[in-house]
């Protein structure tokens, strides 16, 4: 039971892009560089975020990606839906059980698994994410310049 | 993030020992395997590691089979799907070194799947077996 890798680095792409851009524009390749993720790969990764209109690109020299809503407006369940699709923990074939008791193991565990994740993915943001990591960044740069 | 088919037979195959057999009674791999429509072959290895994590006994005898270790009302979703699956982490790093290029005490993202898989945890070890088999509203034999 797993997310995929795309889930995993566009969240961690996107927290690292929001921590870093202010109120600019950022090239890919600084968050590829920080985060040691290859820049091909996060191309394709914020082409999906920009079509469901989580980020937008900026054009032209200091042109990249920027966010195109507030960071706490943006839930972690819209970002990772546009990079996964729908997330569930069981296959998404409700209504085929075929006795009783798949549909009751349906009903009392995997919806309500799906149901609870749900919940938790809606009441975080990737402004509450962004902020987290700065801290956790700036007690870093203090503990290295100790 | 999906539970494997491993997982969803464990389950039902508990589910089913819990309706068709106790400790007097224990039920022939032939019958669960008719019932749930698996191979006697496959079910056969759920069944080992469901027995090696003291989920179920077997009974030997030529009556024998198997049946719960443990009465259903006290018995788990979260041991059966960990027996089965592991631990249930929606990404590995929490469980196991990986290599992601980062350490995890700058990762932006970690806390976010360790409350991930709390709510996970959480939410399988508070369904039992005995609350599917009344969910499943099947007369225990």
């Amino acid at each position: 039971m797993k997310l995929s890798t795309r889930g995993r680095y566009g969240l961690r792409a996107l927290v690292d892009l929001a921590a870093n851009s202010g109120e600019n524009a950022v090239s890919l390749m600084q968050t590829a560089r920080r985060q040691k993720l290859s820049l091909n790969y996060l191309e394709q990764v914020f082409a999906s975020l920009r079509r469901a209109g989580l980020v937008s690109t900026v054009k032209g020299a200091g042109g990249g990606y920027a966010l195109a809503r507030d960071m706490d407006e943006i839930t972690v369940k819209e970002v990772l839906e546009a990079l996964e699709g729908k997330i569930s923990i069981a296959d998404a074939d409700a209504g085929s059980e075929k006795d009783e008791v798949q549909a009751a193991i349906r009903r009392l565990l995997w919806d309500e698994i799906d149901r609870q994740v749900d919940t938790l993915l809606e009441s975080r943001t990737l402004g509450g994410l962004v902020r987290k990591y700065q801290c956790r960044m700036q007690i870093k740069r203090k503990d290295d310049s100790r | 993030m999906k539970i494997s088919t491993k997982g969803k037979y464990a389950l039902e195959i508990v589910a089913d020992l819990a309706i068709h057999s106790d400790s007097g009674h224990p039920e022939s791999l032939k019958n669960i395997a008719l019932r749930r429509g698996l191979s006697e072959k496959y079910l056969e290895r759920i069944i080992k590691t469901l027995k090696d994590s003291n989920i179920v006994r077997s009974v030997r005898g030529a009556r024998g089979g198997y049946c719960l270790a443990a009465p259903a009302e006290k018995l788990t979703a979260y041991e059966v799907l960990k027996a089965a699956e592991g631990e249930l982490a929606p990404v590995e790093c929490l469980t196991k070194d990986t290599d992601c290029g980062i350490e995890c005490g700058q990762c932006p993202t970690q806390e976010m799947w360790r409350s991930m898989w709390e709510v996970i945890k959480q939410t399988s070890e508070s369904v039992t077996v005995g609350d599917i088999i009344k969910e499943a509203n099947v007369k225990i034999c």
